[in-house]
């Protein structure tokens, strides 16, 4: 391929996520939508991650006595998860009612099959079609777009089409939030201010921290001069200059002399934190042009103040008040939100684990960080219920999900991560997060009456991650994937050091397998039609044949031939092969990003314990309703005409599920 | 066409297509439209950061690194 068009390639990819809203805002006038006063109300809270195998646990235990009652009241059900259960996909799911085959939505990335590169697959950007430059600067003549890249119809969507008013908090995978007069809050995908996942900044004075390219943030080294530090805070690109260069401001941190504090000194905000003090929100301006400015919210948190030097800024959240790019529906409703409650976390997935990771934060100051989260959520959640008397209310949680991920290693013995002097501390994380939400819980059930629906459920549960597979280090050994230099194994990523014209297949993503597909690829080898299929069944059975040399564990239960379990409208954008990995083991850290490592079985050494990127049959979700469910096996796609019918609405032709009740 | 001592030959219809577009975008002039899309264009191949920065924002979620 000619690296001159891949890079091209690559610059135009990165452009996505850069165009932001600047200045001004209007007055708040949330108007709720639908006329209609309806006699039934369905009340849904939307658990990220929570595990049927832990609840029922905790529940027989006592310790989650609102589920009991919940339980002893309606039922309770495993929820079949999505192929694969990624939550993009399972939410996916659970919003259009159809299968990845329907909604286009396959794994948390997707690739460009032209240039074998990958982008996130919920959401992407348009520039602005049509811009100008004077001098140094390059004006936008007309405005950008931001495009939900999931297909069909929300269920919140079809409601209003009947006059059914709902409020949709939070909701994973509706980021841009998709048009429709409810009031919806985008959730999971909803980037921080640079357009990224989130960018935590760390400034410190202690060398031997110092890593470079570490995912989800920055690691900045500063000198203490006097007394004083001075850093700066990096902002989104700035779109209105050539070469777009990325946006700071400038910042002083006064330590004082004696006591372990600080001054901290950004734009016209003036605050002292203690060590070991988090701030609130600080509103910061990005300048771009004199009359231009992108505005953001952070928190600020002083690690420590002696003998090294530790500052830690959460990742520039988009405004509630004063959002750059869309959140919301209406627009106002983010605004209202934020005059009620002030600001507030309105990032995709708000807790920082890459900080966690990268041990900027430890698991003290990182459950401080998810309870600040926590307490917003509930906050809001009473204020929602309060007001929820007619339609359809829908409630997240994400904290559920990101505190397995991050503690799993606490329950888990056979973790290579098990620390039994942490767990004395954090054992009962997960436990404590499971009752969180029984405490949520009971808020909805004592604010329903007769006529409301009450569904709880998650996109899908939880396993250990203990081993991680390299699928294309294994397509390597197994003659399916050829590398130009092998001495240069392991060092890149997107593919670069591989020979595609003698390459049939590889792996982008969590789950993921494609074939380097003649006329699909940009140079693909393998004709479709018999070829191709010859192919993909060879490689998806020696798959399931894979055992690990450690353990004597078979590794992956099911490699599902997408095809066979695909709705087909969009399946020409499918991987070929989803691979469904055992409890246990997962895709190694680097191979969605086009990586083949030396090994392809590692342990995993990560705080990242817990995982779901398996088979969806050994991590299904829950489901609890106030009624008893007629379906002996129910699954997220499900969910979505149940909830039509509750409203009297018939099951659109799209949609695969079938009532539970 | 003419712009300053260099001349670029272009299609009769895509010049046509030039003027008429470069007014509907409000460009002051074809030169001006013609001068921006090159500029455009040429800092796209001439950037190759970007591969790292796009490694950057993907390894920002929790499940790669």
């Amino acid at each position: 391929m000619a690296d001159m068009n891949r890079r091209k390639f690559l610059k135009l990819g990165l452009s996505a996520g850069s165009l932001l809203a600047l200045g001004g805002s209007s007055d708040i006038v949330t108007k709720v939508f639908g006329k209609q006063e309806t006699h039934k109300k369905v009340l849904i809270l939307g658990l990220d991650g929570m595990d049927p195998h832990l609840t029922d646990i905790w529940m027989s235990q006592g310790k989650l006595p609102a589920f009991a009652r919940l339980r002893a009241k309606g039922d309770f059900r495993s929820l079949q998860t999505s192929i694969p259960p990624q939550s993009p996909v399972a939410w996916s799911n659970f919003i259009t009612g159809m299968n990845p085959g329907g909604h286009g939505i396959f794994d948390f990335l997707k690739r460009d099959p032209q240039y074998y590169i990958p982008a996130f697959s919920g959401a992407e950007t348009h520039d602005p079609s049509k811009t100008i430059s004077i001098g140094n600067l390059v004006f936008p003549l007309s405005g950008g777009s931001y495009e939900n890249l999931m297909r069909g119809r929300a269920f919140w969507q079809i409601l209003e089409e009947y006059d059914i008013p709902a409020t949709i908090f939070k909701m994973p995978s509706n980021f841009p939030p998709v048009e429709t007069k409810q009031r919806t809050l985008s959730g999971m995908g909803t980037p921080d201010i640079t357009g990224s996942v989130g960018e935590f900044n760390y400034y410190t004075t202690e060398v031997t921290e110092l890593r470079q390219d570490i995912g989800g943030g920055a690691i900045h080294e500063v000198y203490v001069i006097g007394n004083r530090v001075e850093a700066r805070l990096p902002g989104p690109d700035n779109t209105f200059k050539k070469n777009q260069p990325e946006s700071s401001i400038d910042f002083k941190v006064f330590i004082d002399p004696v006591h372990p504090l600080a001054k901290i000194v950004i734009q016209d905000h003036e605050f002292i934190l203690k060590e070991k003090e988090w701030s609130d929100w600080k509103k910061v301006r990005f300048p771009m042009i004199p009359t231009q400015s992108v505005g953001g919210i952070c928190m600020f948190y002083l690690k420590e103040v002696r003998p090294e030097f530790k500052l830690y800024i959460s990742p520039v959240n988009i405004d509630p008040a004063d959002p750059a790019m869309p959140i919301s529906t209406p627009d106002s409703y983010a605004k209202e939100l934020a005059k009620k409650f002030g600001s507030f976390y309105t990032k995709g997935l708000p807790a920082d684990f890459k900080a966690m990771t990268h041990g900027v934060l430890d698991e003290e100051e990182y459950l401080a960080q998810d309870d600040t989260v926590l307490k917003e959520r509930i906050e809001m959640f009473e204020y929602e219920l309060s007001r929820f008397d007619s339609g359809l209310l829908f409630y997240y949680v994400s904290s559920t999900d990101q505190r397995q991920h991050m503690f799993w290693r606490f329950i888990d013995k056979a973790s290579p991560m098990y620390d039994p002097k942490l767990t004395l501390q954090y054992g009962d994380a997960i436990e404590n997060i499971y009752k969180e939400a029984d405490k949520i819980l009971d808020m909805a059930l004592k604010k329903a009456d007769k006529d409301t629906l009450i569904m709880v459920m998650s996109d899908h549960g939880f396993t250990p991650f203990r081993r991680t597979f390299n699928v294309n280090t294994w397509l390597k050994e197994n003659g399916h994937l050829r590398l130009i230099n092998n001495w240069q194994q392991g060092q890149e990523e997107f593919f670069m050091n591989t020979d595609w014209s003698k390459t049939k297949a590889y792996s982008y993503g969590l789950n993921s397998l494609y074939i380097n597909e003649r006329g699909r690829e940009g140079e693909g080898i393998i004709n479709p039609g018999p070829e191709k299929e010859a192919l993909v069944r060879e490689i998806a059975q020696k798959l399931e044949q894979v055992t690990d040399p450690v353990t004597g564990e078979k590794v992956i239960t099911n490699a599902y031939v997408t095809k066979d379990v695909y709705q087909s409208q969009h399946l020409d954008q499918a991987p070929d092969i989803v691979i469904g990995y055992n409890r246990g083991y997962r895709t190694a850290w680097s191979a969605p990003l086009g990586r083949v490592d030396k090994n392809v079985f590692d342990d995993n050494m990560d705080k990242w314990s817990g995982d779901h990127c398996m088979d969806p049959a050994v991590c299904p979700g829950i489901l609890f309703t106030n009624q008893k469910i007629k379906a002996e096996s129910p699954a997220l796609y499900d969910l979505t005409p149940t909830i039509l019918s509750l409203f009297g609405i018939e099951k659109p032709k799209e949609m695969i599920g079938k009532k539970i009740f | 066409m003419e712009m300053g001592k260099a001349k670029v030959k272009l299609e009769k219809d895509l010049l046509e297509k030039v003027k008429k577009y470069a007014e509907m975008s409000g460009y002051s002039s074809s030169e001006e439209f013609i001068t921006h899309c090159l500029e455009k264009e040429i800092a796209k191949l001439e950037e190759s950061d970007s591969e790292e920065e796009i490694k950057k924002k993907l390894k920002g979620l929790g499940y790669i690194s």
